[in-house]
């Protein structure tokens, strides 16, 4: 155990190949992705206190509160469905057309393994949520049932320059990150799938790129919000 | 011999008639000495010219023998009597009453008035009676004590008012009411009863006028059986009043923050009179947000100010109206507005917090040190 993270993050090519080695096991990957779920939670849960005095006005302070929990469990959940089991069936499905061979529950460990430069990218973007969030200025909602008012309050916190700035340099570490994992991932898969480099690259990559251009692109250009323009 | 004879008992006869008739009349010239008016009654007292009215004259036999009456009336060259004579031969007893009661009408100018009560007797002689009636044509006073300057619509003000009687007689029935196109009156009217001559009663009322128009303060009674009224108008005239409560603002300070406007500053009644549950908050221009979406002052005597706070979101504009409303001490609405000019919002919004070197720095350094992993990745393969 001891070295296996230096060996993880800096020669994933041995790294991965002992792990071939070993017998098949997701105790340690697992145990990276709750700490990755854990830590996108809580960042959740931090977003979650912007939207406070809009759901305070709705419904109380007793519904604002649970709405942050539900967001951090949702938060949770999607880290584990979304950077997990989602990415390790991509790869899995797109291995395939290269007559990939190796289980998934072993493309399911490499996975896991190369989510651990996601996961300091997200600690790096919760500590600079940490700097941005008291900054927003929430906009105050005249009236929950007016649906025109709710959009110009989304509207408002989503035009708030701080909460702007958070949102791309979020993205841009998430990006910066991700192809950290994803030149761990292109490691990871050669061994499990049993793929020459040249394919493992193209399997990689073709997700990863489409999934850094999308962040990347909703961080600076933006997308409306429920018709908004 | 026997026209001697004839002759004597004629002049018995003829001498004991006289000595009956003589002695008739001296019984009947007793009985009309013995009645006397004991008492007359005119009601109303005194009489409205063209007003009808009762006479009534009560009479006694103060002697010790029965007295006839062939006839009693009254008459008059100008006081009209309405009802008919006692034309009945009628017997007023020894030691006792009879009343005779005459209708008139005093169709006549203001005087006074003396029509005879006449009383025949059957037998001989007669009583002639004159009888005072007082004409006046003064009508009961309505003064006006106290009253607005002006109204307004929809405000209710007090009016006192005075009726007084300036007649002799006592009037009756007197009821005072309020009436007028566009006014609404609390009470609609008022019962006094009966006035007495320099009486007078004071009368208090409200009257909630919806547009400028006038007020008649009308006061029916009666003088006898008569009915009668005295009308005074009164202008309702709309205006400021002198004395009413203004209050003004000052010390504004307007802020944008936290994603609304904030309004601070202070309300000072510069009337002469309170405002009660005065009451902050925007109007025209903008959207009032909590937590002060209005805010509750109370009572301000006049010179005295309170602080107030008020928040709010407006979009597109650079003028909110603050509306202050308040009520008098009888809780009549009024509402001042005042504009006020706010510092455009993107003042605030433009102030970019800018990205702080730290963070830059870990980002380059991120970049570089997983630049040179995956390299050195590579390298190792």
């Amino acid at each position: 155990m001891k070295g296996m993270l230096p060996s993880l993050l800096f020669c994933p090519d041995t790294f991965f190949s002992e792990r071939m080695k070993e017998p098949e096991d997701l105790k340690i990957p697992g145990i990276i992705v709750i700490i990755g779920a854990i830590i996108a939670a809580a960042a959740s849960y931090l977003i979650s206190g912007i939207y406070e005095g809009l759901f305070t006005a709705a419904a109380g302070e007793g519904m604002a509160s649970m709405l942050g929990i539900f967001g951090a469990v949702s938060a949770f959940i999607a880290f584990v469905i979304i950077w997990w089991l989602i990415f390790t069936g991509i790869f899995y499905l797109l291995s395939m057309a290269f007559a990939g061979t190796g289980t998934f529950r072993r493309t399911l460990q490499v996975i896991g393994y190369g989510l651990v430069p996601v996961i300091i990218g997200s600690v790096i973007s919760l500590l600079v949520s940490l700097y941005y969030i008291p900054m927003v200025e929430v906009p105050v909602i005249s009236n929950i049932q007016d649906p025109a008012a709710i959009q110009r309050v989304m509207s408002g916190i989503f035009e708030d320059p701080a909460f702007r700035e958070f949102t791309q340099l979020s993205a841009v570490i998430s990006a910066i990150f991700l192809a950290w994992s994803a030149n761990l991932w292109i490691f990871g898969i050669k061994h499990a799938r049993t793929l020459s480099f040249r394919n493992a690259i193209i399997v990689v990559l073709i997700p990863v790129v489409v999934f850094m251009i999308y962040t990347l692109y909703t961080a600076f250009i933006g997308t409306p919000f429920l018709g908004g323009s | 011999m026997k026209n001697s004879f004839i002759a004597v008992i004629f002049a018995v006869i003829v001498c004991s008639l006289l000595i009956t008739t003589t002695a008739t009349a001296q019984n009947t010239g007793d009985g009309a000495a013995q009645i006397t008016v004991s008492s007359v009654d005119v009601n109303p007292g005194v009489f409205f010219e063209g007003d009808t009215g009762i006479i009534t004259i009560e009479i006694v036999n103060n002697g010790a023998e029965s007295v006839a009456i062939r006839r009693a009336t009254m008459y008059d060259s100008d006081i009209l009597v309405l009802s008919s004579s006692y034309d009945t031969t009628t017997t007023v007893g020894a030691g006792n009453r009879m009343q005779f009661t005459f209708t008139v009408k005093a169709d006549v100018p203001p005087g006074i008035y003396y029509p005879s009560f006449s009383l025949d007797f059957r037998d001989a002689g007669y009583l002639r009676y004159p009888v005072q009636i007082r004409v006046e044509n003064d009508p009961l006073e309505i003064s006006v004590l106290e009253k607005p300057d002006t109204y307004s619509a929809g405000r209710k003000d007090p009016i006192d008012i005075m009726v007084g009687n300036p007649r002799d007689n006592p009037v009756g029935s007197v009821i005072v009411h309020f009436s007028g196109a566009s006014v609404e009156a609390a009470p609609s009217s008022y019962f006094i009863g009966t006035l007495n001559p320099d009486q007078a009663q004071k009368i208090s009322f409200n009257i909630t006028p919806a547009e400028p128009t006038s007020l008649d303060i009308v006061v029916d009674y009666k003088n006898g059986v008569n009915p009668h009224s005295s009308v005074v108008t009164l202008p309702v005239n709309f205006g400021e009043s002198k004395k009413q409560a203004e209050p003004i603002l000052s010390n504004i300070i307007v802020e944008y923050g936290d994603g609304k406007y904030t309004l601070t500053g202070d309300v000072t009644n510069a009337g002469l009179e309170v405002a009660n549950s005065v009451v902050l908050s925007v109007g025209e221009g903008a959207e009032p947000v909590n937590p002060y979406r209005e805010y509750v002052v109370g009572s301000l005597q006049p010179d005295d100010f309170s602080s107030f706070e008020i928040t709010f979101l407006a979009e597109n504009t650079t003028l909110v109206q603050v509306l202050v409303n308040y009520r008098d001490v009888d809780g009549n609405p009024s509402m001042r507005t005042t504009p006020v000019i706010i510092p455009p919002k993107t003042s605030a919004k433009e102030k970019t917090p800018g990205v702080a070197t730290p963070i830059i720095a870990v980002i380059l350094v991120s970049a570089v040190l997983i630049g040179g992993a995956i390299w050195y990745s590579w390298k190792k393969r």
